[in-house]
């Protein structure tokens, strides 16, 4: 449902993204891993035109568009179809946790506002806050935001959500509510791209891994494939150092 | 002291006219500084330095060579340019002309710096829900930067009402006109109680508007929610 | 575009005379600042550790200067200065006129007042900037008080206050533009003389505007160079 091919994307002389292909079946759970600067924050970026891609061809299902010369109309058309979970959560500081969640499908998507109001409670339900609705952010903790964040990209029903290493920014003991949510929401079968180096979730959740390094997919496959019996070189160097012990485990 | 307390009735009834005129100037002022800051934070390069330039010119320009190149200025260039007459335009005109220029020069920098402290991430984050990057600005990113702004469009506020005390010069009778009226009247006795009289008024409103935004500070930003119901 | 009404020869002739009140304005804010500098600085730190009375007087006087118009405080103590200094005169015996006494002198006295006030709150913020933890360091290696200050917190404090520094003396050249109602001989009241002659009012304030515009600017550019200086320490290459 979501196809990417040969995307490219620099930043000034700096060449971050340098040729990827990507394909993202409904249904998926896609992470991709991989050490800082090696462009998925980018990737992940561009694929909701946070970031302009300087080429390549997208396929959001029906819609093809090129990615360099993308109109502000298609943009926003592809905007109502995906969602973006950030890592400082961006909740609207202005707005409480549940206008954080209406804002999209009211202005967004003309949704009433009766309506709109149900299904954002159904969301914040769903992520464990029925009890904050009219809280504003600075009122909640970072687990809490995170949360509402992603309610806030669950209650839209998009065709995927992208999350911009969502736990990253939180202490960890607030670390395993966000994830928990996060399996849910994937077992009920919610297309989700995620960049993360919460290996659990990669190791448990995910059906599919991506290794990026330096700007490129150098190996992607399984989780079992990647974690127990990885081909590349990098790949193997990149597991050692981030998984402390012996990375032999089951799945 | 006596005297000072004498002023007061003579002087108070002309705190209208100098709120008539300087509310014009803020008004107007903040609408243009309002397109100043966008010209400022904008793509176009020309309109990014004409709008950084004039900010500078009014930044180094004194209150009073700004009135009297505006109230000699403008009727000179209009007839040489233009071949209006403008003899026959009030005072006040001049001075609402001067001080909008002036208080749009101070909004402009208010304003921008305001909007650029709101963080980048709330705009992402009402892009990737659906918003059209207007809707984004009005919805999410001006409500923040107003209440940021708030504190400075007050102090600026004060500012330009202390400006706007020199309007005498061109002959203009608001307060501080008619405070020199009423010196001259006396023959120049008793002069010093009738600045001290001027100075109350002035220091007064000062402290009345300061505690008026301190109110607003607190109201936009935490009052809201007194307002909400589960 | 017919120019024409502008008296090219006068607007040039002008423009020097507006030139020659530049020492006067100069001296006038040198001297302001040489005076307010200290005195704000020490009642800047009276407010910070909240000396008992001189602290009241420190927050009355910052709301008088700040509350009212320049013009008004130049009236206030143009007017009322000489009725102090008369008294103090007649206590003493000294055998000196008031009316004598230069306008310069009070331009100096008024200016300071002024200024003083500005940056008291100046002080108080980049004081304020500067972290707890850099005093209390100090006096951890046995610095006294006084070195403390001048050595660590004052040079840093310095680079938070320049900024606001730079905008305190463009205000206070600006302010000078008042002197002329103490006749004092700066920019604006040089030119006014020239401009009553032939009442070639719009090509004088042309040449104000112009001298004021130039002052600042050097002034802007001058204050933007040392702030750089100041900031070496913060990206000193190891």
């Amino acid at each position: 449902m979501l196809e990417i091919k040969d995307i490219h994307k620099s930043f000034g002389d700096n060449e971050v993204i340098k040729g990827i292909d990507l394909k993202i079946d409904k249904g998926d759970v896609v992470v991709i891993l991989g050490p800082s600067g090696s462009g998925k924050t980018t990737l992940l970026r561009c694929l909701n035109f946070l970031e302009s891609a300087d080429s390549g061809k997208a396929y959001y299902g029906e819609l093809h568009v090129d990615l360099k010369s993308v109109s502000k109309k298609d943009i926003n058309k592809i905007r109502q179809k995906t969602a973006f979970v950030f890592q400082n959560y961006n909740l609207f500081n202005n707005k409480t946790a549940l206008e954080n969640v209406t804002e999209g499908l009211i202005i967004g998507r003309k949704i009433p506002k009766g309506e709109a109001n149900e299904i954002a409670k159904k969301a914040l339900n769903k992520v464990g806050l029925s009890e904050k609705y009219n809280s504003y952010p600075s009122e909640l903790s970072g687990g809490q935001q995170q949360r509402v964040g992603i309610a806030r990209a669950v209650a839209l029903s998009p065709d995927i959500i992208l999350f911009d290493e969502p736990t990253s920014a939180l202490d960890p003991e607030l670390v395993d509510e966000v994830l928990t949510v996060m399996k849910n929401i994937a077992n009920e079968g919610t297309t989700m791209l995620v960049v993360t180096h919460e290996m659990s979730f990669a190791k448990d959740v995910a059906n599919r891994v991506i290794f990026m390094d330096g700007g490129i997919v150098v190996e992607e496959g399984s989780p079992h494939e990647i974690f127990v019996n990885p081909k590349e070189e990098r790949t193997k160097k990149f597991l050692r150092r981030v998984l402390p012990e012996d990375y032999t485990f089951h799945i | 002291m006596k005297y000072i307390l004498a002023a007061f009735p003579e002087l108070l009834p002309f705190l209208k006219v100098t709120f008539f005129v300087m509310g014009l100037a803020v008004l107007f002022g903040t609408f243009l500084g309002l397109l100043l800051a966008f010209a400022k934070m904008g793509k176009n390069k020309y309109l990014r330095i004409f709008a950084n330039g004039y900010t500078t010119i009014m930044r180094c320009t004194p209150s009073i060579v700004l009135l009297f190149l505006v109230y000699y200025g403008v009727p000179a260039f209009s007839e040489a340019l233009f071949g209006l007459n403008l003899q026959d335009i009030h005072t006040g005109v001049y001075v609402v002309i001067t001080f909008t220029l002036q208080f749009a020069a101070m909004m402009s920098e208010v304003l921008r710096s305001a909007i650029e402290s709101i963080d980048h991430g709330q705009y992402e984050a009402a892009v990737s829900v659906g918003l059209t990057p207007l809707q984004a600005y009005f919805r999410i990113v001006f409500p923040q930067a107003f209440v940021v702004a708030l504190p400075n469009f007050g102090n600026g506020l004060i500012a330009i009402l202390q400006e706007g005390a020199l309007a005498y010069t061109i002959g203009f009778v608001d307060i501080v006109g008619k405070a020199n009226l009423i010196i001259a009247s006396n023959y120049g006795t008793h002069t010093l109680e009738v600045f001290i009289a001027l100075a109350i008024i002035y220091w007064i409103l000062a402290i009345v508007i300061e505690k008026i935004f301190a109110l607003l500070e607190q109201f936009f930003s935490k009052g809201s929610r007194l307002f909400k119901t589960s | 575009m017919d120019l024409s009404f502008i008296d090219l020869p006068f607007l040039v002739d002008t423009f020097f005379v507006a030139l020659s009140g530049v020492p006067i304005t100069l001296l006038v804010t040198a001297v302001s600042l040489l005076i307010a500098i200290p005195l704000g600085f020490f009642l800047a730190l009276s407010r910070i550790y909240e000396i008992p009375v001189i602290n009241r007087i420190a927050k009355i006087y910052v709301s008088f200067v700040r509350g009212t118009p320049i013009i008004i405080q130049i009236f206030v103590l143009y007017n009322s200065v000489p009725l102090i200094l008369t008294g103090i005169f007649e206590t003493y015996n000294i055998n000196y006129s008031v009316y004598d006494i230069h306008p310069l002198w009070y331009g100096f006295i008024i200016f300071s007042f002024n200024t003083a006030a500005i940056l008291i709150e100046v002080f108080r913020s980049a004081l304020g900037a500067v972290d707890k933890g850099q005093l209390e360091a100090a006096q951890s290696v046995g610095l006294t008080n006084t070195q403390a200050y001048l050595r660590i917190v004052i040079p840093q404090a310095l680079v938070v206050a320049v900024p606001n520094l730079c905008t305190a003396t463009v205000n206070l050249i600006k302010a000078t533009s008042l002197g002329y109602a103490i006749s004092l001989h700066e920019i604006t009241l040089k030119a006014k003389v020239a401009a009553n002659v032939g009442y070639n009012y719009v090509e004088a304030y042309i040449d104000i505007f112009i001298v004021y515009l130039i002052l600042c600017m050097t002034v802007e550019y001058l204050f933007k160079v040392y702030e750089k200086r100041l900031k070496r320490f913060r990206y000193a290459k190891v």
